[in-house]
């Protein structure tokens, strides 16, 4: 299913105009929003009924709680003036593909859809390592879009990781750490200024915490 | 309440811990991928590496330092070597060897090309062969011959699938020390962790499920309750001590599940529209627009009192979430009985304390009232003259998420807190068998019923539930060592459909 409609999008060169590049760019607005803030950029909205009725950045520095992920603080908000049912209504768009944990809990919420920008092979649940949103459960499943507006979103996690996370027990440095700004979309064609064709989601890092693997034991 | 005496009076589960295996245990993932096989000089063996790798760099990601490099002729496989001998010119005896070329698998042209230099040079042909006589004076060209065999993606688990592999594929080295490519835990740490949490983990559960048992009765939640326990202050109370009355020190922080305490869209919450009902009306079926979500279950609600505490204690960071506002009893005795009030303390500056807390309670929106339990009473020993030292680490003191703490719950935690534990740095999580649920996020197999007469085996008569063994993927990022407390008396589950 979803890359099915992988295809519908990066097809569609009229994306940023559409409604759900409309979306997207707003959840980007809050992906910028958590960097200025030094917290990983990953960011989202919730829309119901073509409205956005809730607003999400990862949070967890701040609230010195590694669970405080966008799609939490969005869910948060919106349920302040709208019963839960109403999430059976509403669409996310998030920069990042929700991890394993957004990704059960998006499920346990009943979204109606799910459009993510960048794959996230670390932790991802809903294609990236599990497939929780295609798993069966005693919640229904629910139809995931990956790859709108990737390049943005992969460029938005560059930009994070090359600095350090002072939060973090021992930080790593990174001075010497230059951005990337190569993505396989983006890479000019010599002389042309085109870009190469999409050859699949680009693989990031980690969402999360910058800190070393670890058994903590 | 008196809580001193609810948690005197509490009575150790009897039972025992036992890891629960990783899905990659449980269903052994024999992967296998194409490789290839070239028979090179045995002189040449440290120049065919150095070339190979050089031009074709590892993936770190794909360890394969299982399978064996070099092969000598007697060491191959029976078909393989059969297969060879049937294709390539005979060589000379003990001067040549084999090599794999493991996946990814590169060009075969460009293999070739790298390889030639390095081929075997053939046997002589006889004197007495004299049908080929003017051909056979040309030495011939050596030539790399390529020869498809599988080999096993991951390390054998044991000398038995090991000794399997090099019988059937290709030589394969069994090394019992190496980490199981992240497959499963270590067994000196998970032996470790097993050790220092068997002592008190009855007592550990015992009160999660007392904390479950005050989610319940309050009309809050399900009943489903957490316990943070610190296994470094848990090594240090006496294993002798046969009256277990300091087991509870290592207890950081307890949570019950509050699904229904959260009014939402501007509506009262279910406890709100059945006050002073316990159970909950809604508890008795799985209508998911009632369950509150995730962040209102025990693990999460635990893990956010931990962040709350450091958050109050570094005045930094938000003072409050609406969701972790209001605390029963139990959760406040635990969170707050050992505040990092710099000493020496006056007991005016503990009062004060206490004033700026529940002041901070109040603050929150008045639709968050809740009928039932009352706002987070300080418990008074809180005052108590001797402080004991902080209980939690504060940032300061390098504290970090939960970072080298133990979870004990009443139930097993649903996907979505499976992984909540696991951004959460945990070290170990603990539940008892009986608290499984089909919703669940750690068990990685089913539990082999008692086998009924008939030799069918004893079903639960519950529907395929998802084994996930969320604790230890050696695909995500982080992993902690799960464990289940299976109780000396049978602990049947209730069939319970719901997330913990």
């Amino acid at each position: 299913m979803a890359s099915q409609s992988n295809m519908q999008f990066r097809d569609d060169p009229t994306a940023e105009d559409s409604r759900h590049g409309h979306f997207m760019k707003e959840a980007l607005l809050m992906g910028e929003k958590a960097i200025e803030l030094k917290e990983t950029p990953v960011g989202c909205v919730l829309v119901y009924d073509d409205q956005i009725v809730g607003w999400g950045m990862n949070d967890t520095n701040r609230f010195m709680n590694g669970t405080k992920h966008a799609e939490f603080i969005a869910i948060a908000q919106m349920l302040q003036n709208y019963p839960r049912s109403a999430l059976q209504s509403t669409d996310l768009y998030v920069t990042a593909e929700p991890c394993v944990m957004c990704a059960s809990a998006l499920k346990q919420y009943r979204i109606r859809n799910v459009y993510f920008g960048a794959a996230n092979d670390r932790f991802g649940g809903t294609g990236g390592v599990l497939s929780l949103h295609s798993d069966s459960s005693i919640d229904p499943k629910y139809p995931v879009y990956g790859g709108l507006f990737e390049k943005e979103a992969i460029m938005l996690l560059r930009r994070f990781y090359i600095q350090e996370n002072e939060k973090a027990p021992n930080p790593r440095p990174k001075k010497n750490r230059e951005l990337n700004s190569r993505t396989s979309q983006m890479s000019p064609l010599p002389g042309t200024g085109q870009s190469l064709p999409t050859r699949g989601p680009t693989r990031y890092n980690r969402v999360g915490n910058s800190k070393p693997r670890s058994l903590g034991v | 309440m008196d809580i001193e005496k609810v948690i005197r009076d509490l009575h150790p589960l009897g039972g025992q811990v036992l890891p629960i295996r990783t899905v990659q245990e449980t269903r052994p993932v024999e992967e296998f991928a194409d490789a290839l096989v070239a028979e090179v000089n045995v002189k040449a063996a440290s120049k065919v590496i150095k070339a190979l790798d050089s031009a074709f760099p590892k993936d770190p990601n794909l360890p394969l330092s299982h399978l064996r490099r070099f092969a000598k002729r007697e060491m191959l496989p029976q078909p393989l070597r059969e297969a060879i001998e049937a294709q390539n010119a005979p060589a000379a005896p003990g001067q040549t060897l084999f090599v794999l070329l493991s996946p990814p698998l590169p060009d075969v042209e460009k293999l070739k090309a790298i390889l030639t230099p390095f081929a075997p040079t053939p046997a002589p042909t006889t004197p007495t062969d004299t049908a080929a006589d003017g051909a056979a004076e040309e030495s011939p060209v050596p030539t790399i011959h390529l020869h498809p065999v599988k080999v096993p993606l991951y390390p054998p688990f044991n000398t038995t699938q090991a000794e399997t592999w090099t019988k059937t594929l290709w030589p394969v080295v069994f090394n019992p020390a190496a980490p199981r490519s992240f497959v499963a835990p270590p067994p000196q740490t998970l032996a470790r962790a097993q050790e220092s949490i068997e002592p008190h983990a009855g007592y550990y559960l015992s009160l999660a499920q007392r904390v479950a048992q005050e989610a319940e009765q309050s009309g809050l939640g399900r009943s489903v309750g957490a316990v943070i326990v610190d296994p470094a202050i848990a090594s240090e109370l006496a294993p002798e001590d046969n009256d277990q009355t300091t087991w509870d020190e290592a207890v950081l922080a307890v949570a019950g599940d509050a699904r229904y305490s959260r009014p939402e869209g501007g509506a009262p919450s279910q406890a709100q529209q059945h006050p002073y009902i316990a159970p909950n009306p809604a508890s008795k079926t799985y209508n998911a627009d009632l369950e509150g979500g995730p962040e209102l279950h025990a693990l999460m609600r635990a893990v956010e009192l931990i962040a709350r505490w450091r958050r109050e204690n570094d005045r930094e960071g938000p003072s409050d979430t609406p969701e972790s506002a209001r605390l029963s009893p139990l959760e406040s005795h635990f969170l707050y009985r050992h505040s990092p009030v710099p000493v020496p303390l006056s007991p005016s500056s503990l009062k004060r304390k206490h004033e700026d807390h529940v002041s901070e309670s109040d603050i929150v929106p008045a639709s968050n009232d809740l009928h039932t339990p009352l706002p987070a009473p300080p418990s008074v020993d809180h005052a108590a003259p001797a402080p004991a030292t902080p209980r939690i680490r504060t940032r300061a003191q390098g504290g970090y998420l939960c970072t080298d703490l133990d979870v004990y719950l009443s139930h097993e935690p649903c996907v979505c807190c499976s992984m909540g534990l696991l951004l959460s740095r945990f070290r170990a999580v603990v539940f008892p068998r009986g608290g499984r649920l089909e919703s669940g996020g750690l068990a990685s197999e089913p539990v082999v019923g008692p086998v009924a007469e008939d030799g069918t085996e004893a079903s639960s008569g519950e529907h395929e539930r998802g084994y996930y063994g969320l604790h230890w993927r050696k695909e995500l990022n982080w992993r902690a060592l799960g464990f289940e407390f299976v109780e000396d008396v049978d602990v049947e589950g209730d069939g319970a459909v719901f997330h913990a």
